[in-house]
């Protein structure tokens, strides 16, 4: 007899095929950046180039933060997922709405593919919102990561729904506003709303999981938590209402501050750690937000030199750090932290103890994140350079590493999700 | 709030359910269940059933499932013909101070 409630983790069949597609995407990501280097040299609203865009922001970032989020939401609101159901249908919308968006934004046909693949995404959002909001509140517990995960899908969704109104100005135009100052509201809600706030709350709880950090005051998440979210607010109101100005560089200070609590809180949790090796998943993901802080030191040079063609490299620059830099970063780190586990749980669990197994890490080739790291950097930098320098052949350089990098990743990750069960007596 | 025993504190009869939960490791950390100070307390009734108190390190353990499935595979192995309760607690919470000299070692903190 068992008097225990452990949870139940949701199956894998859910969680897998977000991990499984998130990585054909940063394929084709990285393909679709061999194939057009040059639109990292063109203004920032160009077809190839919004397409890359929205394939990482949505085929791989949102993909995978999905996918994690449905494994770690019963972590952090200590319940059960709400909806397995509902979090199948997302994986459906969304993966079939990242490709008809893509494609339509890839070839510019504005018209009912680019619409009907916003709106697949819209639902997701909305569905992905509902069973986080719906998983999180029966917990007893109120804790600051809860609230940061339902503000971050309250923002996605905001996101995805102009996403879509945008789509729908470039076929049919309705917009009272210019149509370029709604899409930098676009993408600041996506990425100091959406991916700011999810990775805020998630690596709140999991850096001191996985560190064993005995750091128990959480007055810096919470001021994260209110400056992250007045900034953005302030700046999009502000720009919406009043119009784009130097006033952004104020609302740029209040959520920097805010980014800057979060990485304080971090840095207590590293310097109250039980566990003193840092495993190269970490120092990949510490690695991340290195980037994460170069970017924002980009945009007060996006916003001061934007009369001059200077503002666009510098935007190409901020947009790289946080894609490429930040998010890509966190996930090539975290993503050998957690789909290890959830693989090795199917196949082990009932195992543990009667036979010998092999560990979680001994589903992959666990040297190779060595290298991993090493091409991350290298791929990073001379992209920037490429791009700070406007060399092609730079950049070119650099879309080759990233495909490089992106092969070795989907290997590991092929090799995790292909296992097959090894025992020993 | 729970009875956490110490190790020097089980009876021989207690040490010998004890010792095969060294071999149930938690697959994050690389430390096994006792010296990571996961089991709280065990006792051995009249009938010989085995009633084992423990935790995690975190509610909601992601790993947590794997663990009680090692924990009662391992004490199935050992004593076939007795029942094994297991009783899982956060009341109080792990904490570091729960770690032993041997999980502190593992964890490269000494």
């Amino acid at each position: 007899m068992i008097n225990y409630n452990t949870g139940k983790v949701p199956s894998s069949a859910i969680i897998l095929p977000f991990y499984a597609t998130g990585t054909g995407a940063f394929l084709v990501l990285c393909l679709l950046l061999v194939w057009s280097p040059q639109s990292l040299l063109m203004h920032y609203f160009n077809p190839h180039l919004l397409g890359i865009v929205h394939t990482a922001a949505l085929g791989w970032g949102t993909m995978i933060i999905f996918g994690a989020s449905y494994q770690l939401l019963p972590v952090i609101s200590e319940h059960n997922l709400r909806s397995n159901d509902l979090a199948i249908l997302s994986y459906y919308l969304l993966m079939a709405g990242v490709v008809l968006l893509v494609w339509a934004l890839w070839s510019f046909r504005t018209g009912w593919i680019m619409v009907t693949g916003g709106s697949m995404i819209v639902l997701a959002s909305l569905l992905y919102l509902i069973n986080v909001v719906l998983t999180g509140r029966p917990s007893p517990q109120s804790n600051i990561q809860k609230y940061f995960i339902i503000s971050s899908a309250v923002w996605l969704v905001f996101t995805t729904v102009v996403g879509l109104l945008l789509a729908i100005n470039l076929g049919h135009p309705f917009f009272s506003r210019d149509h370029m100052t709604i899409l930098k509201l676009h993408a600041h809600l996506g990425l100091a709303g959406w991916f700011l706030q999810l990775i805020t709350g998630v690596s709140s709880k999991l850096v001191p999981m996985f560190l064993l950090s005995h750091a128990k005051k959480t007055k810096w998440l919470n001021g994260a938590f209110i400056l992250q979210n007045a900034g953005l607010i302030l700046f999009l109101a502000d720009v919406y209402f009043i119009g784009y100005s130097s006033r952004v560089l104020i609302w740029l200070v209040v959520a920097g501050i805010g980014v800057l609590c979060w990485l304080v809180d971090l840095a207590n949790h590293y310097r109250k750690r039980i566990k003193k090796k840092i495993d190269l998943q970490m120092k990949q993901t510490f690695a991340s937000m290195l980037a994460l802080i170069m970017g924002i030191g980009t945009i007060p040079f996006v916003h001061l030199l934007s009369a001059s063609g200077q503002g666009s490299t510098f935007t190409m620059i901020y947009g790289t750090f946080v894609f490429m830099g930040w998010i890509t970063g966190i996930i090539l780190g975290q993503t050998f932290k957690t789909l290890p586990f959830i693989v090795w749980n199917d196949h082990y669990k009932k195992l543990t103890g009667k036979v010998k197994v092999p560990l979680p890490r001994d589903l992959y080739r666990a040297g190779w994140l060595r290298y991993q790291l090493g091409l991350f950097i290298v791929a990073l930098l001379l992209l920037i350079t490429g791009i700070a320098t406007r060399q092609l052949l730079i950049i070119r350089i650099a879309t080759w590493c990233w495909l490089g990098l992106a092969l070795m990743y989907a290997f590991n990750v092929g090799q995790i999700l292909f296992h097959k069960t090894k025992t020993t007596e | 709030m729970g009875t956490i025993k110490k190790l020097d504190d089980y009876t021989p009869q207690e040490r010998k359910v004890l010792d095969p939960l060294y071999d149930v490791i938690d697959p994050e950390l690389f430390v096994n269940i006792v010296d990571l100070g996961l089991i709280y307390n065990i006792e051995v009734d009249s009938e010989q059933n085995i009633l084992i108190t423990m935790t995690f390190t975190t509610p909601f353990c992601p790993m947590g499932e794997s663990i009680i499935d090692g924990v009662e595979n391992v004490l199935h192995i050992e004593f076939p013909d007795r029942e094994v309760h297991i009783d899982l607690t956060f009341d109080p919470p792990w904490s570091p101070e729960r770690l032993t000299n041997e999980g502190k070692k593992m964890l490269e903190m000494s």
